[in-house]
Protein backbone atom coordinates (compact mmCIF):
# COMPACT_ATOMS: atom_id res chain seq x y z
CA UNK A 1 0.00 0.00 0.00
CA UNK A 2 1.54 3.27 -1.08
CA UNK A 3 -0.15 5.47 1.45
CA UNK A 4 -1.33 4.35 4.82
CA UNK A 5 -5.04 4.97 4.77
CA UNK A 6 -6.30 3.23 7.84
CA UNK A 7 -5.20 5.18 10.87
CA UNK A 8 -2.69 2.75 12.32
CA UNK A 9 -0.20 4.26 14.76
CA UNK A 10 2.97 2.26 15.21
CA UNK A 11 3.99 1.43 18.71
CA UNK A 12 5.45 -1.22 20.97
CA UNK A 13 2.87 -1.28 23.76
CA UNK A 14 1.29 -4.46 25.05
CA UNK A 15 -1.91 -3.69 23.08
CA UNK A 16 0.06 -3.35 19.84
CA UNK A 17 1.62 -6.75 20.39
CA UNK A 18 -1.72 -8.47 21.06
CA UNK A 19 -3.13 -10.81 18.46
CA UNK A 20 -5.77 -8.94 16.36
CA UNK A 21 -8.18 -11.82 16.98
CA UNK A 22 -8.16 -11.33 20.74
CA UNK A 23 -8.62 -7.56 20.34
CA UNK A 24 -11.57 -8.15 18.04
CA UNK A 25 -13.19 -10.48 20.58
CA UNK A 26 -12.63 -7.85 23.27
CA UNK A 27 -14.34 -5.11 21.20
CA UNK A 28 -17.33 -7.37 20.54
CA UNK A 29 -17.67 -8.30 24.20
CA UNK A 30 -17.73 -4.58 25.12
CA UNK A 31 -20.34 -3.97 22.43
CA UNK A 32 -22.51 -6.83 23.70
CA UNK A 33 -22.17 -5.79 27.35
CA UNK A 34 -23.04 -2.17 26.53
CA UNK A 35 -26.13 -3.25 24.65
CA UNK A 36 -27.54 -5.28 27.55
CA UNK A 37 -26.35 -3.10 30.46
CA UNK A 38 -29.36 -2.08 32.60
CA UNK A 39 -28.30 1.39 33.83
CA UNK A 40 -25.49 3.90 34.08
CA UNK A 41 -23.89 2.30 37.15
CA UNK A 42 -23.32 -0.84 35.14
CA UNK A 43 -21.69 1.23 32.42
CA UNK A 44 -18.97 2.58 34.71
CA UNK A 45 -16.98 -0.72 34.92
CA UNK A 46 -17.18 -1.01 31.12
CA UNK A 47 -15.96 2.56 30.67
CA UNK A 48 -13.10 1.81 33.06
CA UNK A 49 -12.13 -1.35 31.15
CA UNK A 50 -12.20 0.54 27.85
CA UNK A 51 -10.12 3.36 29.27
CA UNK A 52 -7.59 0.87 30.67
CA UNK A 53 -7.42 -0.73 27.20
CA UNK A 54 -6.88 2.69 25.60
CA UNK A 55 -4.25 3.89 28.06
CA UNK A 56 -2.22 0.67 27.94
CA UNK A 57 -1.85 1.26 24.18
CA UNK A 58 0.12 4.46 25.01
CA UNK A 59 -1.04 6.28 21.91
CA UNK A 60 0.56 9.71 21.44
CA UNK A 61 -1.93 12.55 21.99
CA UNK A 62 -0.64 14.47 18.97
CA UNK A 63 -1.80 11.70 16.61
CA UNK A 64 -5.14 10.93 18.21
CA UNK A 65 -6.09 14.56 18.83
CA UNK A 66 -8.30 15.02 15.75
CA UNK A 67 -10.29 11.86 16.47
CA UNK A 68 -10.92 12.87 20.07
CA UNK A 69 -11.95 16.38 19.09
CA UNK A 70 -14.50 14.86 16.75
CA UNK A 71 -15.82 12.28 19.24
CA UNK A 72 -16.02 14.79 22.09
CA UNK A 73 -17.79 17.37 19.91
CA UNK A 74 -20.46 14.82 19.02
CA UNK A 75 -20.85 13.75 22.60
CA UNK A 76 -21.19 17.35 23.80
CA UNK A 77 -23.79 18.18 21.15
CA UNK A 78 -25.72 14.98 21.78
CA UNK A 79 -25.80 15.28 25.55
CA UNK A 80 -27.07 18.86 25.32
CA UNK A 81 -29.72 17.85 22.81
CA UNK A 82 -30.76 14.87 24.91
CA UNK A 83 -31.03 17.04 27.98
CA UNK A 84 -33.11 19.69 26.22
CA UNK A 85 -35.53 17.33 24.46
CA UNK A 86 -36.07 15.28 27.58
CA UNK A 87 -36.75 18.21 29.86
CA UNK A 88 -38.82 20.31 27.44
CA UNK A 89 -40.80 17.60 25.67
CA UNK A 90 -41.34 15.13 28.47
CA UNK A 91 -41.04 17.26 31.57
CA UNK A 92 -44.38 18.95 31.00
CA UNK A 93 -42.72 22.22 31.96
CA UNK A 94 -44.80 25.37 31.52
CA UNK A 95 -42.53 28.15 32.65
CA UNK A 96 -38.84 28.88 32.42
CA UNK A 97 -38.33 27.96 36.08
CA UNK A 98 -39.92 24.57 35.40
CA UNK A 99 -37.51 23.98 32.54
CA UNK A 100 -34.52 24.84 34.70
CA UNK A 101 -35.81 22.59 37.48
CA UNK A 102 -36.27 19.78 34.97
CA UNK A 103 -32.81 20.31 33.49
CA UNK A 104 -31.14 19.75 36.83
CA UNK A 105 -33.41 16.93 38.05
CA UNK A 106 -31.73 13.60 38.69
CA UNK A 107 -33.96 11.58 36.38
CA UNK A 108 -33.44 13.78 33.35
CA UNK A 109 -29.71 14.04 33.89
CA UNK A 110 -29.35 10.26 34.19
CA UNK A 111 -31.58 9.57 31.22
CA UNK A 112 -29.56 11.85 28.99
CA UNK A 113 -26.14 10.79 30.26
CA UNK A 114 -26.65 7.03 29.85
CA UNK A 115 -26.74 6.90 26.02
CA UNK A 116 -23.82 9.29 25.79
CA UNK A 117 -21.73 7.14 28.15
CA UNK A 118 -22.52 4.10 25.98
CA UNK A 119 -21.36 5.94 22.87
CA UNK A 120 -18.17 7.12 24.56
CA UNK A 121 -17.28 3.62 25.86
CA UNK A 122 -17.85 2.09 22.44
CA UNK A 123 -15.79 4.80 20.75
CA UNK A 124 -12.84 4.32 23.14
CA UNK A 125 -12.73 0.54 22.53
CA UNK A 126 -13.02 0.69 18.71
CA UNK A 127 -10.63 3.62 18.33
CA UNK A 128 -7.99 1.69 20.28
CA UNK A 129 -8.52 -1.38 18.10
CA UNK A 130 -8.15 0.56 14.85
CA UNK A 131 -5.17 2.61 16.01
CA UNK A 132 -3.22 -0.46 17.19
CA UNK A 133 -3.95 -3.00 14.45
CA UNK A 134 -2.01 -2.85 11.17
CA UNK A 135 -4.49 -3.09 8.24
CA UNK A 136 -2.60 -5.94 6.54
CA UNK A 137 -3.56 -8.18 9.46
CA UNK A 138 -7.34 -7.72 9.14
CA UNK A 139 -7.88 -10.42 6.52
CA UNK A 140 -5.46 -13.02 8.00
CA UNK A 141 -7.05 -12.45 11.42
CA UNK A 142 -10.53 -13.07 10.04
CA UNK A 143 -9.30 -16.08 8.04
CA UNK A 144 -7.63 -17.62 11.05
CA UNK A 145 -10.66 -16.99 13.25
CA UNK A 146 -12.56 -19.57 11.26
CA UNK A 147 -14.19 -17.17 8.79
CA UNK A 148 -14.20 -18.82 5.31
CA UNK A 149 -11.18 -17.59 3.34
CA UNK A 150 -13.36 -16.32 0.53
CA UNK A 151 -15.06 -13.94 2.95
CA UNK A 152 -11.73 -12.82 4.41
CA UNK A 153 -10.57 -12.18 0.85
CA UNK A 154 -13.36 -9.62 0.34
CA UNK A 155 -11.76 -7.54 3.11
CA UNK A 156 -8.31 -8.10 1.64
CA UNK A 157 -9.45 -7.04 -1.85
CA UNK A 158 -11.24 -3.95 -0.53
CA UNK A 159 -8.19 -2.72 1.39
CA UNK A 160 -5.99 -3.50 -1.59
CA UNK A 161 -8.12 -1.48 -4.03
CA UNK A 162 -8.95 1.65 -2.00
CA UNK A 163 -5.63 3.41 -2.83
CA UNK A 164 -5.99 2.20 -6.42
CA UNK A 165 -9.36 3.92 -6.79
CA UNK A 166 -8.19 7.12 -5.15
CA UNK A 167 -5.44 7.16 -7.82
CA UNK A 168 -8.05 6.39 -10.46
CA UNK A 169 -10.05 9.41 -9.28
CA UNK A 170 -7.00 11.63 -9.73
CA UNK A 171 -6.33 10.20 -13.19
CA UNK A 172 -9.95 10.68 -14.29
CA UNK A 173 -9.93 14.26 -13.03
CA UNK A 174 -6.74 14.96 -15.00
CA UNK A 175 -8.25 13.38 -18.11
CA UNK A 176 -11.35 15.56 -17.73
CA UNK A 177 -9.18 18.63 -17.24
CA UNK A 178 -7.22 17.80 -20.38
CA UNK A 179 -10.56 17.97 -22.21
CA UNK A 180 -11.25 21.44 -20.88
CA UNK A 181 -13.08 20.75 -17.59
CA UNK A 182 -12.00 23.21 -14.91
CA UNK A 183 -12.95 22.14 -11.39
CA UNK A 184 -13.62 25.07 -9.09
CA UNK A 185 -11.08 24.80 -6.38
CA UNK A 186 -8.45 27.04 -5.03
CA UNK A 187 -8.30 27.36 -1.30
CA UNK A 188 -11.93 26.59 -0.54
CA UNK A 189 -11.96 23.04 0.90
CA UNK A 190 -15.67 22.48 0.16
CA UNK A 191 -15.27 23.44 -3.49
CA UNK A 192 -12.31 21.08 -3.78
CA UNK A 193 -14.38 18.22 -2.40
CA UNK A 194 -17.27 19.09 -4.71
CA UNK A 195 -14.90 18.53 -7.62
CA UNK A 196 -15.03 14.82 -6.71
CA UNK A 197 -18.76 14.58 -7.58
CA UNK A 198 -18.35 14.45 -11.41
CA UNK A 199 -15.93 11.54 -10.90
CA UNK A 200 -18.46 9.17 -9.29
CA UNK A 201 -19.92 7.83 -12.54
CA UNK A 202 -16.75 7.36 -14.69
CA UNK A 203 -14.65 5.86 -11.88
CA UNK A 204 -17.44 3.47 -10.82
CA UNK A 205 -18.02 2.27 -14.39
CA UNK A 206 -14.35 1.67 -15.14
CA UNK A 207 -13.90 -0.13 -11.83
CA UNK A 208 -16.97 -2.29 -12.46
CA UNK A 209 -15.69 -3.29 -15.87
CA UNK A 210 -12.35 -4.31 -14.36
CA UNK A 211 -14.09 -6.79 -12.02
CA UNK A 212 -14.12 -9.50 -14.69
CA UNK A 213 -10.42 -9.04 -15.44
CA UNK A 214 -9.50 -9.30 -11.75
CA UNK A 215 -11.70 -12.39 -11.31
CA UNK A 216 -10.14 -14.05 -14.40
CA UNK A 217 -6.63 -13.29 -13.14
CA UNK A 218 -7.45 -14.78 -9.75
CA UNK A 219 -9.02 -17.91 -11.21
CA UNK A 220 -6.02 -18.42 -13.50
CA UNK A 221 -3.87 -18.52 -10.38
CA UNK A 222 -6.11 -21.20 -8.91
CA UNK A 223 -8.26 -19.10 -6.55
CA UNK A 224 -11.36 -20.93 -5.39
CA UNK A 225 -10.11 -24.33 -6.59
CA UNK A 226 -9.43 -25.81 -3.19
CA UNK A 227 -11.55 -25.70 -0.10
CA UNK A 228 -8.76 -25.01 2.35
CA UNK A 229 -6.47 -22.07 2.24
CA UNK A 230 -3.34 -21.22 4.20
CA UNK A 231 -2.28 -17.74 5.23
CA UNK A 232 1.16 -16.28 4.66
CA UNK A 233 1.02 -14.39 7.93
CA UNK A 234 0.55 -17.00 10.62
CA UNK A 235 -0.89 -15.52 13.81
CA UNK A 236 0.02 -17.05 17.13
CA UNK A 237 -1.87 -16.73 20.36
CA UNK A 238 0.34 -15.87 23.32
CA UNK A 239 -0.53 -16.12 26.99
CA UNK A 240 -1.61 -12.44 27.11
CA UNK A 241 -4.02 -13.03 24.21
CA UNK A 242 -5.65 -15.94 25.99
CA UNK A 243 -5.93 -13.80 29.13
CA UNK A 244 -7.66 -10.99 27.23
CA UNK A 245 -10.06 -13.43 25.57
CA UNK A 246 -10.90 -14.94 28.96
CA UNK A 247 -11.55 -11.50 30.45
CA UNK A 248 -13.71 -10.52 27.47
CA UNK A 249 -15.80 -13.68 27.64
CA UNK A 250 -16.23 -13.35 31.40
CA UNK A 251 -17.29 -9.70 31.06
CA UNK A 252 -19.86 -10.43 28.38
CA UNK A 253 -21.11 -13.50 30.27
CA UNK A 254 -21.71 -11.50 33.45
CA UNK A 255 -23.64 -8.76 31.62
CA UNK A 256 -25.71 -11.22 29.61
CA UNK A 257 -26.44 -13.23 32.77
CA UNK A 258 -27.63 -10.10 34.61
CA UNK A 259 -29.77 -9.17 31.60
CA UNK A 260 -31.35 -12.63 31.31
CA UNK A 261 -31.99 -12.97 35.03
CA UNK A 262 -33.70 -9.59 35.12
CA UNK A 263 -35.70 -10.49 32.04
CA UNK A 264 -37.07 -13.65 33.66
CA UNK A 265 -37.43 -11.99 37.04
CA UNK A 266 -34.99 -14.32 38.80
CA UNK A 267 -33.21 -11.41 40.46
CA UNK A 268 -33.72 -7.73 40.59
CA UNK A 269 -31.04 -5.09 40.84
CA UNK A 270 -30.26 -4.39 44.53
CA UNK A 271 -31.75 -1.11 45.73
CA UNK A 272 -28.33 0.49 46.08
CA UNK A 273 -27.69 -0.03 42.39
CA UNK A 274 -31.13 1.13 41.38
CA UNK A 275 -31.17 4.73 40.34
CA UNK A 276 -34.70 5.89 39.84
CA UNK B 1 -25.47 -13.49 -21.41
CA UNK B 2 -26.95 -11.67 -18.44
CA UNK B 3 -29.31 -14.45 -17.46
CA UNK B 4 -26.36 -16.72 -16.89
CA UNK B 5 -25.00 -14.36 -14.23
CA UNK B 6 -27.86 -14.77 -11.77
CA UNK B 7 -27.60 -18.54 -11.78
CA UNK B 8 -23.96 -18.48 -10.69
CA UNK B 9 -23.23 -19.45 -7.15
CA UNK B 10 -23.13 -16.85 -4.44
CA UNK B 11 -19.43 -16.93 -3.64
CA UNK B 12 -18.11 -17.25 -7.18
CA UNK B 13 -14.83 -15.47 -7.86
CA UNK B 14 -16.66 -12.76 -9.83
CA UNK B 15 -19.01 -12.07 -6.93
CA UNK B 16 -16.14 -12.00 -4.44
CA UNK B 17 -14.27 -9.49 -6.59
CA UNK B 18 -17.46 -7.48 -7.09
CA UNK B 19 -17.91 -7.29 -3.31
CA UNK B 20 -14.27 -6.24 -2.84
CA UNK B 21 -14.36 -3.66 -5.62
CA UNK B 22 -17.73 -2.26 -4.50
CA UNK B 23 -16.45 -1.94 -0.94
CA UNK B 24 -13.24 -0.23 -2.07
CA UNK B 25 -15.11 2.23 -4.30
CA UNK B 26 -17.69 3.09 -1.67
CA UNK B 27 -15.00 3.56 0.98
CA UNK B 28 -12.75 5.64 -1.31
CA UNK B 29 -15.56 8.08 -2.18
CA UNK B 30 -16.97 8.18 1.34
CA UNK B 31 -13.65 9.33 2.72
CA UNK B 32 -14.08 12.51 0.67
CA UNK B 33 -17.78 12.98 1.35
CA UNK B 34 -17.63 12.29 5.08
CA UNK B 35 -16.28 15.81 5.44
CA UNK B 36 -19.70 17.14 4.42
CA UNK B 37 -21.39 16.94 7.78
CA UNK B 38 -24.91 18.32 7.60
CA UNK B 39 -25.29 21.02 10.21
CA UNK B 40 -27.46 20.02 13.17
CA UNK B 41 -27.18 16.29 12.61
CA UNK B 42 -25.04 13.60 14.09
CA UNK B 43 -22.57 11.92 11.76
CA UNK B 44 -24.88 12.37 8.83
CA UNK B 45 -22.95 13.41 5.78
CA UNK B 46 -24.17 14.43 2.33
CA UNK B 47 -22.94 11.58 0.20
CA UNK B 48 -23.50 11.26 -3.55
CA UNK B 49 -21.59 7.97 -3.19
CA UNK B 50 -24.67 6.13 -1.81
CA UNK B 51 -25.42 5.24 -5.42
CA UNK B 52 -22.44 2.83 -5.40
CA UNK B 53 -23.88 0.05 -3.15
CA UNK B 54 -27.28 0.60 -4.79
CA UNK B 55 -25.77 0.12 -8.23
CA UNK B 56 -23.77 -2.95 -7.16
CA UNK B 57 -26.86 -4.43 -5.57
CA UNK B 58 -28.96 -3.75 -8.64
CA UNK B 59 -26.47 -5.26 -11.09
CA UNK B 60 -24.78 -8.04 -9.07
CA UNK B 61 -27.53 -9.02 -6.63
CA UNK B 62 -28.58 -8.27 -3.06
CA UNK B 63 -25.68 -9.96 -1.26
CA UNK B 64 -23.02 -8.09 -3.23
CA UNK B 65 -24.88 -4.83 -2.57
CA UNK B 66 -25.16 -5.56 1.13
CA UNK B 67 -21.47 -6.37 1.51
CA UNK B 68 -20.40 -3.31 -0.52
CA UNK B 69 -22.52 -1.03 1.67
CA UNK B 70 -21.71 -2.67 4.99
CA UNK B 71 -17.96 -3.10 4.60
CA UNK B 72 -17.50 0.09 2.59
CA UNK B 73 -19.14 2.15 5.31
CA UNK B 74 -17.23 0.33 8.05
CA UNK B 75 -13.87 0.92 6.36
CA UNK B 76 -14.58 4.56 5.50
CA UNK B 77 -15.68 5.25 9.08
CA UNK B 78 -12.47 3.66 10.28
CA UNK B 79 -10.45 5.85 7.92
CA UNK B 80 -12.29 9.11 8.61
CA UNK B 81 -12.54 8.94 12.36
CA UNK B 82 -11.49 5.53 13.57
CA UNK B 83 -14.76 4.10 14.79
CA UNK B 84 -17.14 1.24 14.17
CA UNK B 85 -20.89 1.71 14.45
CA UNK B 86 -22.35 -1.64 13.46
CA UNK B 87 -25.95 -0.46 13.12
CA UNK B 88 -25.05 2.31 10.65
CA UNK B 89 -23.03 -0.24 8.70
CA UNK B 90 -26.04 -2.56 8.53
CA UNK B 91 -28.19 0.42 7.48
CA UNK B 92 -25.78 1.15 4.67
CA UNK B 93 -25.78 -2.53 3.77
CA UNK B 94 -29.56 -2.34 3.39
CA UNK B 95 -29.03 0.52 0.91
CA UNK B 96 -27.34 -2.07 -1.31
CA UNK B 97 -29.49 -5.09 -0.45
CA UNK B 98 -32.91 -3.59 -1.25
CA UNK B 99 -32.15 -2.48 -4.85
CA UNK B 100 -30.73 -5.97 -5.32
CA UNK B 101 -34.20 -7.41 -4.71
CA UNK B 102 -35.19 -5.97 -8.11
CA UNK B 103 -33.48 -9.09 -9.43
CA UNK B 104 -36.48 -11.14 -8.34
CA UNK B 105 -39.07 -8.71 -9.70
CA UNK B 106 -37.52 -7.75 -13.01
CA UNK B 107 -36.35 -9.96 -15.85
CA UNK B 108 -32.57 -9.85 -16.19
CA UNK B 109 -32.70 -8.62 -19.77
CA UNK B 110 -34.87 -5.65 -18.75
CA UNK B 111 -32.52 -4.08 -16.24
CA UNK B 112 -30.82 -1.77 -18.73
CA UNK B 113 -34.12 -0.77 -20.37
CA UNK B 114 -36.38 2.11 -19.34
CA UNK B 115 -38.31 -0.16 -16.98
CA UNK B 116 -35.10 -1.15 -15.24
CA UNK B 117 -33.90 2.42 -14.81
CA UNK B 118 -37.23 3.46 -13.30
CA UNK B 119 -37.08 0.46 -10.99
CA UNK B 120 -33.53 1.46 -9.94
CA UNK B 121 -34.73 4.93 -8.95
CA UNK B 122 -37.74 3.61 -7.01
CA UNK B 123 -35.67 0.95 -5.25
CA UNK B 124 -33.08 3.60 -4.31
CA UNK B 125 -35.76 5.65 -2.54
CA UNK B 126 -37.23 2.62 -0.73
CA UNK B 127 -33.72 1.51 0.28
CA UNK B 128 -32.84 4.94 1.67
CA UNK B 129 -35.97 5.03 3.81
CA UNK B 130 -35.64 1.48 5.18
CA UNK B 131 -31.85 1.51 5.56
CA UNK B 132 -31.62 4.84 7.35
CA UNK B 133 -34.69 4.07 9.50
CA UNK B 134 -32.93 0.93 10.67
CA UNK B 135 -29.75 2.84 11.52
CA UNK B 136 -31.46 5.78 13.24
CA UNK B 137 -33.92 3.79 15.32
CA UNK B 138 -31.38 1.16 16.41
CA UNK B 139 -29.35 4.10 17.75
CA UNK B 140 -32.43 4.90 19.84
CA UNK B 141 -33.31 1.30 20.80
CA UNK B 142 -29.81 0.41 22.00
CA UNK B 143 -29.24 3.91 23.35
CA UNK B 144 -26.11 4.84 21.41
CA UNK B 145 -26.12 8.56 22.08
CA UNK B 146 -29.86 9.07 21.49
CA UNK B 147 -32.49 8.88 24.20
CA UNK B 148 -35.76 9.96 22.57
CA UNK B 149 -37.52 8.74 19.46
CA UNK B 150 -38.24 12.32 18.29
CA UNK B 151 -34.55 13.06 18.39
CA UNK B 152 -33.74 9.97 16.35
CA UNK B 153 -36.27 11.09 13.73
CA UNK B 154 -35.29 14.73 13.42
CA UNK B 155 -31.53 14.61 13.75
CA UNK B 156 -30.77 11.22 12.22
CA UNK B 157 -33.51 9.64 10.16
CA UNK B 158 -34.98 12.54 8.15
CA UNK B 159 -31.69 14.19 7.08
CA UNK B 160 -30.03 10.88 6.23
CA UNK B 161 -32.99 9.34 4.40
CA UNK B 162 -33.85 12.46 2.37
CA UNK B 163 -30.32 13.19 1.18
CA UNK B 164 -29.61 9.53 0.41
CA UNK B 165 -32.91 9.12 -1.44
CA UNK B 166 -32.26 12.17 -3.65
CA UNK B 167 -28.67 11.20 -4.41
CA UNK B 168 -29.57 7.55 -4.95
CA UNK B 169 -32.63 8.14 -7.11
CA UNK B 170 -30.72 10.46 -9.46
CA UNK B 171 -27.34 8.75 -9.67
CA UNK B 172 -28.23 5.03 -9.58
CA UNK B 173 -30.18 5.02 -12.89
CA UNK B 174 -27.36 7.06 -14.48
CA UNK B 175 -24.83 4.46 -13.35
CA UNK B 176 -27.00 1.56 -14.52
CA UNK B 177 -27.52 3.17 -17.93
CA UNK B 178 -23.81 3.97 -18.31
CA UNK B 179 -22.85 0.43 -17.30
CA UNK B 180 -25.39 -1.03 -19.73
CA UNK B 181 -23.89 0.99 -22.57
CA UNK B 182 -20.36 -0.01 -21.59
CA UNK B 183 -21.27 -3.71 -21.34
CA UNK B 184 -22.89 -3.68 -24.76
CA UNK B 185 -19.62 -2.42 -26.19
CA UNK B 186 -17.70 -5.31 -24.71
CA UNK B 187 -19.32 -8.52 -25.86
CA UNK B 188 -17.05 -10.72 -23.77
CA UNK B 189 -18.45 -9.36 -20.48
CA UNK B 190 -21.08 -11.55 -18.96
Amino acid sequence: MRTRFIRYIEGKSVIHRLDPRSKLIFVFSILLSLTVAPNILFLIPLLAVSLAFYFSARLPWSKTKTTWKFVLAIILVLSTLNLLTLSILYGGAQTLEDVIAQLTSKEVLLKSLTPVTKLLTLAIATVTFIFTTPPHLYAPALGQMGVPYKVAYIVQLALRYIPEYIDEMKKTLEAQMARGFRPKGGKNPIARILSVVPLVVPVTISATLSIYDIADAMELRGFGEKRCHTWYRKLRMMRRDKLLIMISIALAAIYVAIFLMRLYGVIDIPTILRLC
Amino acid sequence: MLVEMSSRKLLSTTNIVAMGVGTALYAAFNVFFNIFQLPGTQLVALRPSVCIPMFFGFVFGPVVGFVAGFLGNAISDAISWGGFWWNWDVGNGLLGLIPGLAMYILKREDIFEKKGLLMAAIMAIIASIIGMAFAAYTDYIFGYGISTIEEATTILFIPAAVTDAINGAILTPILVAAYGAAVRGRARRA
